[in-house]
């Protein structure tokens, strides 16, 4: 329904990384106007080689490294695309978002708006986050509900590398500026990716999985928690829909309305604490516009509010998982 | 040797007197802005350029169309008017219509032209200075000769945003022109405890060439920033330059200045007004006469007026309007 690929189409097994790295590739060599520049990006390749080799191929007009100060990769994409560029800034972590985020929320967001004419940023914020990995407080947080609510800005959040090649291909072309994060912890996440150039729409929800008992509207990372979830509920007789929004914000909210009038159960799940999150806003929109479908109280599955710890069997405890989302849709059902 | 009373005028009469219309028209249009916002006609904020006039004049006149102007301190509507920005749409913008520069989605904080490239997205108080870096990286990427001029408040240069956007430029070589406006108050926050004697030495760690200016004199800004332009069109990297101005109206509209020594400010208006001092220059110096700066005043205030009948004709925007412009492209799940 959303895919614009053709399902015939040959494909080849890769991973996001590959995906990423090749949707960069493709789109630096269609437009002259691209740039990607940001920390150790050039020669290093990124801290996880996801512009690996683009430097040695475009040269240090077209991808280079810059000083560190978030604050002015903001801003600088900012000014960059008002001037003609197509920027794509990559900001090593999400966590270090928040120092771009005065050129994120007040100025790139509000470009467009505040021109009023066809004046906008077509820029690009590539940035980092997930759990797991023992990198503690400022190296894997998930920044999607600090910047959901500013009108102005598109987030991504893609779960395939299919999607990421896609959806990253689109991101660089949009006229909007675009926050696009990668779940550093399933970079090596491999799936089929069609061998011809494809994009794939931002704001647009794709049902990763048909199933009449349940949805489970996940995003980013979880939504590989979500399709496993999803494969021991079948063994119990029980067929989950997971829906994966892939845009944040703007969010394509009738696949979801339509999903849970069949369903008739919504579960969601995010990395980020559940408080005031994702999972709560596509809760609220089920309960505006599909209230009486529900048969079961919305369940939302995420990380408890609290930063994230370092100690392993603190961390363990904290990342939300598949049997976290088993046990929410068990629960919602048998409510 | 002895010490002329009389400045000499060191551009010729036709600049000179262009410096002054430019003057006398923000000056003009700033007194009538600050009546329409007495009587309730122009909403929100207003901040007047009063003791600027001068520094964004010659600023702009430095400058050419192409170049790009990223506005900050809290002085803007003259900055607006330096760079072309015409006086109807400026006004119209000030009141919220939807013939405003910005259709009534800004007011005077965030009067924004692309065609006239003019950055003027200027709230967050030292921020301006890294699109600045970016726009002019684009023009560089670009392989223009395209400059970019950035302003701030001396307040504004207390910003961490501030510095890091002098490393890049620095670090990139890029053709930026930073202009410090220091009227010494930052509202009512002086700067001279501020550790720098001069707020363009903060160029120096970067090697960037400084200069700080009587920015009171309209044509020592012309020149000081003249000189910055032409350096970043040939190559040689970023400049810093102080404009050492001083602020002769309120903060803002409402200020009620408590925090100011009246004697001090008495003197300052007495001596520091970029307007009083370059007419008296060019009267002195045979310029223009007496009559003609009349015909040119009477001549800017029917511009102004025009511009208050433009703004107070245009329409305010359908509540709809509020809705509109938030993404270029369209939503591809949404709607439709
Ligand atoms: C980041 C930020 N902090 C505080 C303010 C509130 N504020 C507006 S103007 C101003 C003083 C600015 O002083 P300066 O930079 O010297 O500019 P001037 O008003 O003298 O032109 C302050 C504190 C703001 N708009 N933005
Ligand atoms: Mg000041």
């Amino acid at each position: 329904m959303s895919q614009q690929v053709d399902v015939q189409a040959e494909q080849t097994e890769q991973t996001i990384r590959e995906s990423l790295n090749q949707a960069l590739y493709e789109e630096l060599e269609r437009d002259d106007s691209v740039i990607l520049y940001g920390e150790d990006v050039a020669e290093y390749g990124g801290l996880y080689k996801i512009s690996e080799g683009l430097y040695e191929e475009f040269g240090d007009d077209r991808v280079f490294d810059t000083p560190l100060a978030e604050t002015t990769l903001g801003g600088s994409a900012v000014g960059a695309a008002l001037a003609g560029a197509r920027p794509i800034v990559e900001i090593m972590y999400a966590d270090f978002l928040p120092i771009a985020g005065d050129h994120l929320i007040n100025y790139a967001a509000k470009m467009y708006f505040n021109y009023g004419d066809e004046t906008s940023v077509p820029m690009v914020v590539r940035s980092m986050y997930g759990t797991g990995d023992g990198h503690g407080l400022h190296h894997g947080q998930s920044p999607e509900a600090w910047f959901m609510n500013v009108p102005g800005l598109k987030i991504v959040m893609p779960s395939t590398p299919k999607d990421y090649k896609g959806l990253l291909k689109s991101a660089i072309r949009d006229d909007d500026p675009v926050l696009f994060l990668e779940n550093k912890m399933r970079y090596g996440e491999s799936g089929p990716v069609p061998e011809e150039e494809y994009t794939i729409p931002l704001c647009e929800t794709d049902i990763k999985r048909r199933g009449d008992d349940a949805t489970v509207v996940a995003i980013g990372g979880m939504v590989y928690e979500a399709l496993e979830a999803a494969e021991r509920l079948s063994d119990r007789g029980v067929e989950c829909e997971v829906v994966d929004p892939r845009t944040v914000t703007p969010l394509d909210t009738d696949p979801i309305l339509e999903s849970v009038e069949k369903t008739n159960i919504l579960v969601t799940a995010q990395e980020a604490p559940t408080f005031g999150g994702f999972g709560s806003e596509v809760a609220a929109q089920v309960i505006d516009d599909a209230f009486f479908y529900l048969d079961a109280p919305v369940k939302r599955v995420g990380a408890p509010f609290t930063p994230i710890p370092f100690a392993e069997s603190l961390e363990e405890a904290y990342v939300p998982t598949a049997e976290d989302i088993e046990t929410a849709v068990i629960d919602a059902i048998e409510t | 040797m002895w010490e002329r009373m009389t400045q000499d005028v060191n551009v010729d009469d036709d600049t000179a007197r262009r410096f002054l219309e430019e003057m006398l028209r923000i000056d003009i249009f700033e007194e009538e802005t600050k009546e329409r916002f007495g009587d309730g006609e122009i909403p929100g904020f207003v901040h007047l350029s009063g003791g600027h006039e001068g520094s964004h004049v010659g600023m702009g006149a430095a400058m050419r169309d192409e170049d790009w102007l990223a506005v900050g301190g809290a002085r803007l509507i003259g900055q607006y008017i330096a760079k072309g920005v015409p006086l109807p749409e400026i006004m119209a913008e000030l009141y919220g219509r939807v013939d405003g520069s910005n259709r009534g989605h800004g007011g005077q904080m965030h009067v924004a032209d692309v065609d006239r490239k003019l950055y003027g997205h200027a709230a967050t108080i030292g921020s301006g200075q890294n699109p600045a870096v970016g726009l002019a990286l684009a023009e560089k990427v670009k392989g223009t000769d395209n400059v970019a001029v950035t302003t701030i408040g001396d307040g504004g240069t207390s910003r961490g945003s501030f510095h890091t956007a002098l490393v890049f430029a620095a670090y990139w070589d890029l053709p930026v022109v930073f202009v410090i406006e220091n009227n010494q108050w930052a509202i009512s926050t002086p700067a001279e405890s501020l550790s720098p004697d001069s707020l363009s030495d903060y160029g120096d760690p970067h090697n960037m060439a400084t200069e700080s200016v009587d920015g009171s004199d309209v044509e020592e800004v012309y020149r000081a920033v003249s000189d910055a332009i032409e350096r970043a069109r040939n190559g040689e990297g970023p400049s810093v330059i102080e404009s050492r101005v001083v602020r002769l109206v309120p903060h803002f509209e409402g200020d009620k200045e408590t925090y100011r020594d009246e004697a001090e400010y008495e003197r300052l208006k007495e001596e520091k007004d970029p307007i009083e001092n370059y007419r008296e220059r060019l009267l002195e110096n045979d310029v223009l006469t007496e009559g003609e700066i009349e015909d040119m005043v009477a001549n800017i205030q029917d511009e102004v007026s025009e511009a208050v009948e433009f703004a107070r004709e245009s329409p305010e925007p359908e509540p709809e309007a509020a809705y509109e412009h938030v993404y270029r492209t369209p939503l591809y799940g949404q709607g439709e």
